[in-house]
């Protein structure tokens, strides 16, 4: 019986999802991978410290799009309730920007793909609340974002010359809103998960849906297995379907 | 365990690696055709092997009187300079030639006269007066001018320029010209009427206040003829009522702002030769009459009215801000030879263009090649009508070739 719940219930959150999801999400879309790799350690039952490498692909899983590396402090505020500050080096492979004449058909500029630097810091509350096995959290996270300066290669169709461009530094907050369930499932070597997850500005900037598996090898380690489907915001950027891989080492 | 991890670290190499593509555009084919570079077009002194030049002797022939062998010349003025004073040898009734140092004035009544000129000064001129045709035959003469032109005919008849064989001649201004009231004197060689040059000598013109060689009538240059003329101030080569280019080699070079290397006002027609022109002064930036702000490009060819090139090679290009390689305010007919025109200049007052044509464009015979960096290489504003049967016709981004 037992058994039969909880077949249904997952059946039930993965249905939701991909109802959810799949309607804003078309052929058209790209996809690429999402590879992590995590190092942490508690340092009392309320303090821990963690170290994160990402990778990121695009473009079908053909194109390199973001390398990042960062670190989290974790504080438990209250039994139910986290609080982290983070900071990420970015390392972004900018999609190209191609601009056109009033006709919409002549181009008129073209400034190709550039790696660039940002810097991210973040600060986040996450609660937590247990039913039975189920584990629902909530988790806000404001970041800011900077982007320095850098200059680049455009070139000018009006020309035909290849011109330095300055793409200015800019700073950016996001709100990022965070609803996840996860289950622990006895004697089950794999734990499913799924969240929803909001990135605002003004407006809303992009939507992640999320859902996958851990599992875990002497509490240590453990390896994530998931899809994340993310619905743009904005016509500039596609909608992208993600297969998503981690490794989290605790020590 | 340890598998488990080297499979992982495996398996995220192997997908870093599949992840080295770009997902650009591929813009590298249109680069490629913005980023062609130019035919090279250079000034090119060496001898061009020209048909014989068989003069017309139909009297009835409009161009009967431009040949100068269609005229008697048997009354002959030798001015040689060089000495302290000019040497002017024999006398012709009803001219008079008159001397204030090295400056020389001419007063023909008479009929054709041949002035033979040889000799340098550095503070000399030629003045000629009369409605009668003559013509100056330069043997080996070097005339600077610092305060005007070096030759200046104020007669409306025909100036027969004639370099000798073999020698070398050279016509120079100054920066500032002593204007004389109701007198022109737009040129280091200018002429009321109509120039036309023969000869298989060299004529070097060099321009510092005004114009190099000037007609406010036409201008005709003949096979045999070696010209080079540099202006730093106004345009190179102009005539008023048209150009006609039967041969010879003729080379331009300007660099005054808004200076041409070749203007022509009336019918330019080519049938032979070779003319090279290049412009490399940037848009020249004025104010008119009115108060208004006005903008003058340079070009290596501008002309008024119909361009026709039967025969020859042309070959102009412009560096200078705005510069053409042609600019046509009428239409142009390419039936024969080679026609190259180049611009490489920016285009921050007027647009640099390899070959502008206000009028409308033919082309049915010879070759045909204009490039443009960075604008359209051919601007017509009327019709192109290329005739079939060409050989090649490629219309790229900044070169457009045809061929026959």
């Amino acid at each position: 019986m037992a058994r039969s719940k909880r077949k249904q219930l997952t059946t039930l959150l993965l249905t939701l999802l991909c109802a959810t999801l799949f309607p804003t999400l078309s052929h058209a879309d790209d996809a690429g991978l999402v590879a992590t790799i995590e190092a942490s350690h508690k340092f009392s039952k309320k303090l821990s410290a963690g170290l994160e490498a990402e990778f990121r692909s695009r473009n079908d899983f053909r194109t390199a799009d973001r390398v990042s590396i960062g670190g989290d402090v974790s504080y438990k505020v209250l039994p139910w309730l986290k609080a982290s500050a983070g900071y990420v080096l970015l390392i972004d492979n900018n999609r190209e920007e191609i601009k056109y004449q009033k006709d919409g058909v002549s181009f008129n500029n073209w400034r190709p793909s550039y790696w660039g630097l940002r810097h991210r810091f973040n600060l986040a509350l996450t609660a937590s609340y247990k039913i039975r096995r189920v584990e629902v959290s909530l988790r806000e996270r404001w970041q800011y974002t900077y982007r320095p300066s850098k200059m680049i290669d455009n070139f000018d169709f009006d020309e035909g010359l290849w011109e330095d461009h300055e793409v200015k530094g800019k700073g950016k907050n996001v709100l990022r809103s965070r609803l996840q369930v996860e289950w622990d499932i006895p004697k089950c070597k794999f734990d499913p998960f799924a969240s929803v997850e909001f990135h605002t500005t003004r407006e809303l900037e992009k939507t992640r849906f999320l859902v996958g598996v851990n599992h875990s090898l002497k509490k240590k380690h453990n390896f994530k297995l998931y899809y994340r489907g993310q619905v743009s915001g904005s016509s500039d950027e596609p909608n992208i379907h993600m297969l998503g891989l981690g490794y989290a080492y605790k020590f | 365990m340890r598998k488990i991890i080297y499979a992982l670290l495996v398996m995220l190499a192997g997908i870093t690696l599949v992840s080295c593509q770009n997902d650009d555009t591929d813009f590298s084919d249109i680069i490629a055709q913005y980023q062609v570079e130019p035919a090279s077009i250079e000034l090119d002194f060496s001898a061009l092997d020209e048909a014989p030049d068989v003069p017309v002797t139909d009297e009835d022939d409009p161009a009967y009187n431009d040949y100068v062998e269609n005229t008697q010349w048997d009354k002959v003025i030798n001015i040689n300079f060089g000495g302290e004073t000019p040497v002017v040898t024999g006398t012709v009734p009803g001219v008079t030639v008159q001397a204030d140092g090295d400056h020389i004035t001419v007063v023909n009544m008479s009929g054709p006269v041949k002035f033979v000129v040889s000799g340098q000064t550095a503070n000399g001129s030629l003045k000629f007066y009369g409605d009668k045709r003559f013509q100056i035959l330069l043997n080996g003469a070097k005339i600077t001018n610092p305060h005007g032109a070096a030759i200046n005919n104020q007669g409306s008849k025909t100036l027969y320029i004639v370099m000798a064989d073999g020698t070398k001649n050279q016509l120079k201004d100054g920066a500032d010209y002593d204007m004389v009231d109701e007198e022109d004197q737009k040129a280091a060689l200018f002429s009321e009427g109509q120039i036309v040059f023969s000869g298989k000598g060299r004529l070097d013109v060099f321009a510092e206040g005004r114009g190099a060689i000037r007609s406010d009538d036409y201008i005709r240059i003949r096979p045999g003829v070696n010209l080079y003329i540099e202006s730093h101030a106004l345009d190179g080569l102009r005539a008023n009522d048209g150009i006609t280019i039967d041969g010879g080699v003729i080379n331009v070079l300007t660099d005054g702002e808004g200076a041409k290397g070749v203007r022509s006002g009336g019918v330019m027609t080519v049938d032979g030769g070779r003319l090279i022109s290049i412009s490399i002064g940037d848009t020249r930036e004025s104010t008119t009459d009115e108060g208004l702000a006005d903008t003058t490009a340079c070009a290596a060819l501008y002309c008024d009215t119909l361009v026709t090139v039967n025969a020859g090679t042309l070959k102009f290009k412009a560096t200078g801000d705005g510069g053409k390689g042609l600019n046509a305010k009428h239409n142009v007919v390419i039936t024969g030879g080679s026609f190259q025109a180049v611009a490489t200049g920016t285009s921050k007052l007027k647009k640099a263009k390899g070959v502008k044509i206000d009028g409308d464009f033919s082309i049915s015979g010879g070759y045909f090649y204009t490039y443009s960096r960075l604008s359209d290489p051919l601007e017509v504003s009327g019709t192109l009508q290329v005739a079939s049967g060409y050989k090649t016709y490629d219309k790229g981004i900044r070169v457009i070739t045809i061929s026959y």
